[in-house]
C-alpha cells in the first residue's frame, strides 16, 4: 500500500521535486527500490527511522 | 437484344458486387497478420500488462487480487480483472431487478458483494472475514472496499464475464458502480490479456 500511495502522491509534484516518504512496512525499501526502478523515478536515498522506513524520490517524468 | 445486353449488364453487376465481398472478406481474414504491427501484438508478452481471472469468491482472495492491481497500477503497469463465476458475486449490491425462481434462489445463496464474501479458510460461519477485516483494520491495512475505490482511481480496468452472470442469475442493474465497468467474454479476455507479460488466476 505505501507504494500505491507513492505512486499517487509523486503525480501531484512536479518533474525534478522530491517526494519523502515515511512508511512503516518492512518491505517497503525494496519494494521502493523495485519502483523506482520500474516507473524511471530517482530514489535519492533511504534510511531506517525508529523501526520505520524513510525514501527520498525525485520524480523524473 | 436489348433485354439481353440489359441482362447482361445485370449479372456484371452482381459479379462485381460478389467480388467485392470477397476482396473484404478476403482481407479481413489476413487481417491481424497483414497489420504492420502485427508481429507485435501477437508475439506475446510484449505489453507491460497484468491480467488477472477472480474466479475465486472468497475475500482473502479478493484481497490478493486487489493488492496486486492497485500494486501493478502503482507500478505503471496496465492492468485488467476479469471477473468470472463465483468471483463475479464480489462485484454484485443488493438491488431490486426482475428474475425467474432459479436465479431468485441463486440470488439469495449468492453474497452480494465484498461486505458478503466469505474466507476460503477459517471462514467460521462468518466469522472469519469479520477478524480478517478487524485486524486488518488496527493493522493499518486498506479494506478492500478502500483498494477497489483506490484501483478505479489508478485505471484498473474491471470487466465482467456475460456468461457467468447468465448462469448465476445476475443482472446488469445489480453490478456495483465502477469507473470504466465492461462486460465481456472470454475473447475479449483473451484479446487483451495475450500481448500483455502477467497472467494470473484467483
Amino acid at each position: 500500500m505505501p507504494i500505491v500511495l507513492t505512486a499517487k502522491a509523486v503525480k501531484q509534484i512536479s518533474v525534478g521535486e522530491d517526494l519523502t516518504i515515511l512508511a512503516d512496512d518492512r518491505a517497503f525499501l525494496p519494494d521502493i527500490e523495485a519502483w523506482c526502478k520500474k516507473t524511471g523515478h530517482e530514489l535519492r536515498g533511504t534510511q531506517a527511522k525508529d523501526g520505520c522506513f524513510e525514501a527520498t524520490v525525485r520524480r523524473r517524468s | 437484344m436489348d433485354g439481353d445486353a440489359r441482362s447482361q449488364e445485370a449479372r456484371l453487376e452482381r459479379l462485381e458486387a460478389e467480388l467485392t465481398l470477397l476482396k473484404s472478406q478476403l482481407a479481413g481474414l489476413a487481417g491481424p497478420d497483414a497489420a504492420p504491427n502485427a508481429l507485435v501484438q501477437h508475439s506475446g508478452g510484449q505489453e507491460d500488462r497484468l491480467s488477472l481471472i477472480v474466479f475465486s469468491g472468497s475475500l482473502d482472495r479478493l484481497i490478493a487480487a486487489f493488492v496486486l492491481a492497485t500494486g501493478a497500477a502503482a507500478m505503471g503497469m496496465k492492468v485488467s480483472m476479469f471477473f468470472t463465476f463465483w468471483g463475479t458475486s464480489a462485484l454484485r449490491r443488493s438491488a431490486q431487478v426482475k428474475k425467474t425462481l432459479l436465479e431468485r434462489m441463486f440470488g439469495w445463496m449468492l453474497p452480494t458483494g465484498v461486505k458478503k464474501l466469505p474466507l476460503s479458510q477459517m471462514n467460521m460461519g462468518g466469522g472469519g472475514p469479520m477478524m480478517i477485516r478487524y485486524i486488518m483494520k488496527k493493522k493499518g491495512v486498506a479494506s478492500v472496499e478502500e483498494m477497489m475505490a483506490l484501483a478505479g482511481e489508478l485505471g484498473v480496468e474491471l470487466n465482467i464475464c456475460t456468461m457467468s452472470m447468465d448462469l448465476l442469475g445476475m443482472k446488469e442493474a445489480e453490478m456495483l458502480e465502477y469507473p470504466g465497468l465492461a462486460y465481456c467474454g472470454v475473447a475479449k479476455f483473451l484479446e487483451t490479456a495475450a500481448p500483455g507479460k502477467i497472467t494470473m488466476f484467483v
